[in-house]
């Protein structure tokens, strides 16, 4: 697995330069993001992956929210704000599960690009980019692979958007034990996992959607954000799909 | 130096002694070895694999004839432990695969122990039958009933010897009080009760009661969307049945007594590093997780291991380790890399030696790093096919982390990352130790003696 159209470079642990923490910084993203989805289409993701991913794509965020509100740590950046807007837009592609083709170019490439901006553009982009990260924040919360609805059973057991529902379960948890007693042929349990796992299912609404969906698909309920919709906060770009670009060509941001 | 050096002091040298497992280029994935352990004497050694089979080699008792050859270890018994199984209601497959063996202490001529996989523990009873009884009274030799009213005569059966048959047989099955992945199981120092974990629960078994545990550490949030630490490693105090650890995936480990309350959420020590702030990093949290956790047999320190290294932390100090030894320092600079290939989330464990004098864990290109806590001096080995002969002396590896490579030294990015060593164990009273490299199985021991 490679970080699609990322061009390799060799990433020291200093923190000096400006565009090695920088390109550094969007390859995290870009991988992070990949691991994500990949977990989100499994039937059951490791928690432990899940977590450790997560925690990650939400250090990568708060960096980045960091750097939007004007604190900087590296000062090379700092005199360089154009460069902000491409890791946003990567922000932006998320969902599309699209590479974030700005980083199939070299630093040095994206710098020629962003001087061919125009610079009332930064405005609407200023704007566009306080969006994407309000709805990675959504998408994250919401979904931070341990709650997807349907698709990961561990999760769907609980904290389903309806409150209450886990003091619904408890009283009627001997009823069902019984149940799955003599589902099972076992002798009653008294572990937590029955009154958790068993009853929820039984009780949930299964969208039989779901079990069809082909497993490499992205199920649009994963993210709370359709990619359609993202699209509307872009400047209007073309929408060529070219994921390898030569630097003259206006750079992508989808 | 050369040669050995580490493992209780003297000056030991380590040797190839046997391998197990097929030599084929192409793996079978349930062939994949994933856990070993030594019983409390070290005459039997286990291996589980992603195929759920147990596998318990027995240590020949040394002959007389050549007396300067060890024991070596035989197949003593082979069987089916756990299977897939299909969960109808969350429509999941669990795996089969042995998580971990943990041995029960021996109290008679059966041997017991424990294997698990993500969901399910098991109680295995191995005994020898090497005698049979013939001579019944209700039935032929062959095992046809005979008819009683043709019996005229009544006679004692007699017991006759047989080939030795080793049986194993499932004596308890520990099942359905797990939601999440078992990584843990640990036998309590009272012989009676023994601890499983999964990633956010830990519950407490007594070996005679199967359909209910009592749930001891539960670190679910009431909305997981703000979890954000898991468990990874459990285990028992060796002495004291009240005290157990677990670590965490935020590189934390507490100690909890369980005189204290029924619910063990509080911790009673809390055992964490201080990061240093000069080597932070995106990955800090993933390489800092901490994969396995080991008490020493004194019960005095305790060993964890991270990604790039282990520590040994006194349980008397609890703010920082007493101990940090470096496995393979050079992977910091590659930990991109790693990310994206998903080596930073291997999970290697960790041993110490009988006396507690000496520590080993595995690391990549098939690998495995020995530290001696006396001397502070440690020593590079690789399991391989090419040092495979009877009584070689292994000699030791070198990374080179930059710079010119020097002749017999390896550089960083030749390694294997798909050769990871992941399980090891140390015989707990002899310098004898177990490998598993993949589908293979080595033992070494040290020349000497």
């Amino acid at each position: 697995m490679v970080a699609r159209g990322m061009k390799r470079k060799l990433y020291g642990s200093d923190n000096g330069g400006g565009s090695v923490w920088e390109s550094q910084l969007q390859s995290v993203l870009d991988i992070s993001l990949d691991k994500f989805q990949r977990d989100q289409a499994l039937v059951e993701p490791s928690l432990l992956r899940s977590v450790l991913i997560t925690n990650t794509l939400r250090q990568v965020q708060s960096v980045v929210k960091t750097h939007l509100s004007g604190v900087s740590f590296h000062p090379k950046l700092h005199t360089q704000p154009k460069k902000q807007p491409e890791l946003l837009s990567t922000l932006g592609s998320i969902p599309a599960g699209h590479s974030a083709s700005l980083c199939s170019l070299g630093v040095e490439d994206m710098e020629d690009d962003l001087m061919a901006w125009p610079s009332e553009e930064d405005l609407s982009l200023a704007t566009a980019i306080t969006g994407i990260l309000n709805d990675l924040d959504a998408a994250l919360d919401d979904d931070c692979g341990l709650s997807v609805p349907q698709r990961l059973p561990l999760a769907s057991m609980e904290n389903l958007p309806g409150d209450g529902r886990s003091k619904q379960n408890s009283t009627i948890s001997h009823k069902t034990d019984g149940c799955r007693a003599s589902i099972l042929g076992n002798s009653s349990h008294m572990s937590n996992y029955l009154q958790e796992a068993v009853i929820d299912d039984l009780l949930l609404d299964i969208d039989t959607n779901v079990f069809e969906a082909e497993a490499n698909s992205v199920s649009p309920c994963a993210f709370s954000f359709p990619a359609d919709q993202l699209v509307k906060y872009l400047p209007p770009f073309s929408n060529s799909s070219a994921v390898s670009l030569t630097p003259a060509s206006p750079p992508m941001v989808r | 130096f050369a040669g050995g050096g580490v493992g209780g002091g003297n000056d030991f040298q380590w040797c190839f002694s046997q391998v197990k497992g097929a030599i084929d280029e192409d793996v079978a994935e349930a062939d994949i070895i994933s856990t070993v352990e030594f019983n409390y004497s070290g005459e039997l050694l286990a291996t589980g694999d992603k195929g759920g089979r147990v596998v318990i080699f027995q240590r020949e008792q040394e002959s007389k004839n050549r007396p300067l050859s060890r024991g070596e270890y035989n197949v003593y018994s082979t069987f089916q432990s756990h299977e897939p199984e299909f969960d109808y209601l969350k429509s999941l497959e669990i795996e089969e695969k042995i998580n971990k063996i943990r041995w029960l202490p021996q109290q008679n001529a059966a041997h017991f122990l424990l294997s698990t996989n993500d969901k399910t523990i098991k109680l295995w009873k191995i005994s020898e039958r090497d005698k049979r009884a013939e001579g019944y009274n209700l039935k032929d030799e062959d095992g046809r009933l005979r008819d009683p009213f043709r019996i005229t005569t009544l006679r004692v059966p007699v017991l006759m010897p047989m080939d030795l048959m080793v049986e194993a047989s499932p004596r308890r099955i520990f099942a359905n009080a797990h939601t999440y992945h078992i990584n843990s199981i640990s036998v309590n120092s009272d012989h009676e009760t023994y601890l499983s974990a999964d990633d956010l629960r830990i519950n407490l078994w007594h070996l005679e009661i199967t359909d209910r545990s009592f749930n001891i550490v539960d670190i679910k949030p009431a909305n997981m969307e703000e979890l954000t630490e898991v468990i990874t490693a459990a285990e028992c105090h060796p002495h004291q049945c009240n005290v157990f650890v677990y670590s965490s995936s935020k590189g934390t480990i507490r100690l909890c007594d369980m005189r204290a309350a029924a619910l063990c959420d509080r911790h009673s020590k809390f055992f964490e590093e201080p990061e240093d702030p000069s080597s932070r990093s995106f990955f800090s949290e993933i390489i800092s997780s901490i994969s396995d956790v080991k008490f020493s047999h004194s019960g005095r320190y305790m060993m964890t291991r991270d990604y790039l290294s282990v520590k040994v932390w006194d349980l008397n100090m609890e703010n920082r380790p007493v101990e940090t030894y470096q496995v393979h320092e050079y992977l910091r600079s590659k930990l991109c890399s790693l990310y994206e290939n998903d080596c930073i989330f291997d999970k290697f464990e960790c041993c110490w030696n009988g006396s507690d004098s000496a520590i080993m864990t595995g690391s990549y290109n098939n690998f495995f790093r020995m530290f001696d806590r006396n001397t502070r001096r440690d020593i590079t080995l690789e399991a391989s096919r090419e040092n495979s002969k009877p009584r070689a002396m292994l000699k030791p590896r070198k990374v080179c982390t930059g710079g010119k490579r020097k002749k017999d030294e390896i550089s960083v990015d030749s390694l294997d990352f798909n050769k990871k060593i992941l399980h090891t164990a140390w015989h707990p009273k002899e310098n004898v130790i177990a490998v598993a490299a993949t589908n293979n199985l080595y033992i070494f021991q040290d020349k000497i003696n």
